[in-house]
């Protein structure tokens, strides 16, 4: 008895550690969203804002999220520049491409807090209409999935109410039943603005 | 005796080899002649022969793309090439690097070669015979959730049909259309395809360095791109990887995976290097260090015009 003692305790932790693995990740990923959705929504609305003044994005280049590469647009061109947060340089250059320096930083910041490694503005069509979306990637997934291989929870931030399946999967518009993708992915809903994803990469 | 037999006989041979050499050469000239000359036109050549079509019928060929949204693709090629936009997430970025010469060398020939794949459902471009399967007939203007390129059925076009035309090594297990291989090996182009590409259709003179797995050995890559940009055309084999960080994996496949035009590039004072370059509908200008710009690049593709008098 005493020699099969390890047998039984694998029978019972295997069996409860599967059960944690198949646990519905679409409930736990929602949640995470409402956990967390005064931080979110504080970072979108801040992008949204700024984003009116010059279109820019914001990415966390290392796993440290101690550096930024910003993407600055203007009429002509595109600047991708890289630097380090605490750098003088990057306030610099925001002041330069003459830019909220504050309120960007702050969102950075907060950016950092919640593991956001990428905001962009993403453009879409819908009945060849042009449409845009606020498109935020996570770092981690947040149901600690074990062997997950997937590491960033997705979110998008619609300016209009989308539409969904009976199973809440994000469909291309009211009339076709197709499902839309976005940077290659299915998204879920979380409510009628705002969808979600878990993908092998941020962008 | 002997010795007369001798100096006639090498008479004769220095006369046939003469003769030989004459025609080789009269050949070599002749065929120099018939592909020594790159055609060039001007935006308001190209402008105008739009503005003329005033009325353009659907093709039978193309039943999935409207002629009004085709002639307003073309003509946004036309006035503001530099729009062209492979679409995000697909493997389109070789043919819309490559277009980027005829948009700015020969607009007009590329809108009258467009409108006779569209009104005729083939066309010869340069020693090139296209004609696309049926598969991608149908599948031109429905790519769908590809950003800018739902909207351009005369690109989806253009770029299903050289996919479609043109194979590789890396097509070799994909070679038949299905919805969605845009996305895949399908459309997937090597170095040697895209140089291929631009010596067949545009009949430009092709300098390459570099390889699909092998970064080239260029002693001093800045001085070297920065020549090579001030004298023509020159498109990067990138790896995308690097370009488009997509996530944090520290290992990272060593190969080159997407095409760009470089369009300048300088030494900032700190020592960094500023290229700017067109994708995706757009110019970019990227500071990178020189470490970043080496491991960056493995292929190097130095295009010029062929003209008559050009030095061969």
């Amino acid at each position: 008895m005493r020699r099969n003692r390890p047998v039984y305790i694998l029978c019972l932790v295997v069996p409860a550690f599967l059960l944690f693995a198949c646990r519905s990740s679409r409930k736990l990923t929602a949640d995470y969203y409402y956990e967390n959705e005064a931080a979110l929504t504080s970072i979108e609305k801040a992008y949204a804002s700024l984003y009116k003044q010059r279109p820019f994005s914001v990415e966390f280049i290392d796993k440290g999220f101690n550096y930024v590469s910003l993407m600055l647009q203007s009429n002509r061109i595109k600047y991708i520049y890289e630097f380090e947060l605490n750098e003088p340089r990057l306030q610099d250059t925001l002041a330069r491409y003459q830019m909220d320096s504050a309120a960007i930083m702050k969102m950075i910041r907060q950016m950092k807090d919640i593991q956001c490694v990428w905001i962009n503005n993403l453009d879409y069509y819908v009945d060849e209409q042009k449409r845009s979306m606020i498109f935020m990637s996570l770092r981690t997934v947040p149901p600690r999935i074990p062997f997950a291989e997937k590491k960033y929870y997705i979110l998008t931030f619609f300016n209009q109410p989308q539409f969904f399946d009976n199973q809440g999967r994000l469909l291309a518009n009211r009339r076709q039943r197709r499902l839309r993708k976005i940077d290659d992915n299915f998204f879920q809903r979380i409510n009628d603005r705002v969808c979600y994803t878990i993908s092998e990469r941020f962008r | 005796m002997l010795e007369r037999a001798t100096v006639q006989n090498t008479r004769i041979f220095k006369k046939c080899i003469a003769l030989i050499l004459c025609i080789c050469m009269s050949g070599i000239s002749t065929a120099q002649r018939e592909r020594d000359t790159s055609r060039t036109s001007t935006r308001q050549d190209a402008i105008a022969f739009i503005s003329r079509i005033t009325e353009l019928p659907q093709s039978a060929h193309w039943p999935n793309i409207k002629p009004a949204l085709f002639l307003q693709n073309l003509k946004n090629n036309i006035e503001n090439p530099l729009s062209l936009h492979e679409g995000n997430n697909t493997n389109f970025c070789a043919y819309a690097a490559m277009s980027y010469i005829p948009l700015q060398f020969d607009p007009l020939g590329f809108a009258k070669d467009l409108l006779q794949l569209y009104r005729e459902g083939k066309v010869k471009m340069g020693r090139v015979n296209i004609t696309p399967s049926s598969e991608v007939k149908l599948a031109a203007g429905r790519l769908a959730f590809k950003g800018e390129l739902d909207i351009r059925p005369a690109d989806q076009m253009w770029f299903l049909a050289l996919a479609d035309h043109f194979k590789c090594y890396l097509n070799i297990f994909d070679k038949h259309f299905d919805m969605g291989d845009e996305n895949s090996f399908w459309a997937a182009t090597s170095f040697g395809k895209f140089n291929h590409m631009i010596r067949s259709l545009f009949r430009y003179r092709v300098e390459a360095k570099g390889s699909d797995l092998i970064r080239p050995t260029i002693d001093h890559l800045y001085g070297y791109l920065k020549e090579r940009v001030s004298k023509g055309t020159v498109a990067l084999f990138v790896n995308n990887m690097s370009l488009y960080q997509k996530d944090h994996r520290q290992v990272k496949p060593g190969v080159g995976t997407h095409f760009i035009i470089l369009k300048d590039i300088e030494e900032a004072p700190d020592g960094r290097i500023n290229i700017t370059y067109w994708d995706y509908g757009g110019l970019t200008l990227q500071q990178v260090t020189p470490s970043f710009l080496y491991r960056l690049i493995f292929g190097i593709t130095f295009c010029t015009k062929r003209t008559a008098n050009a030095p061969q």
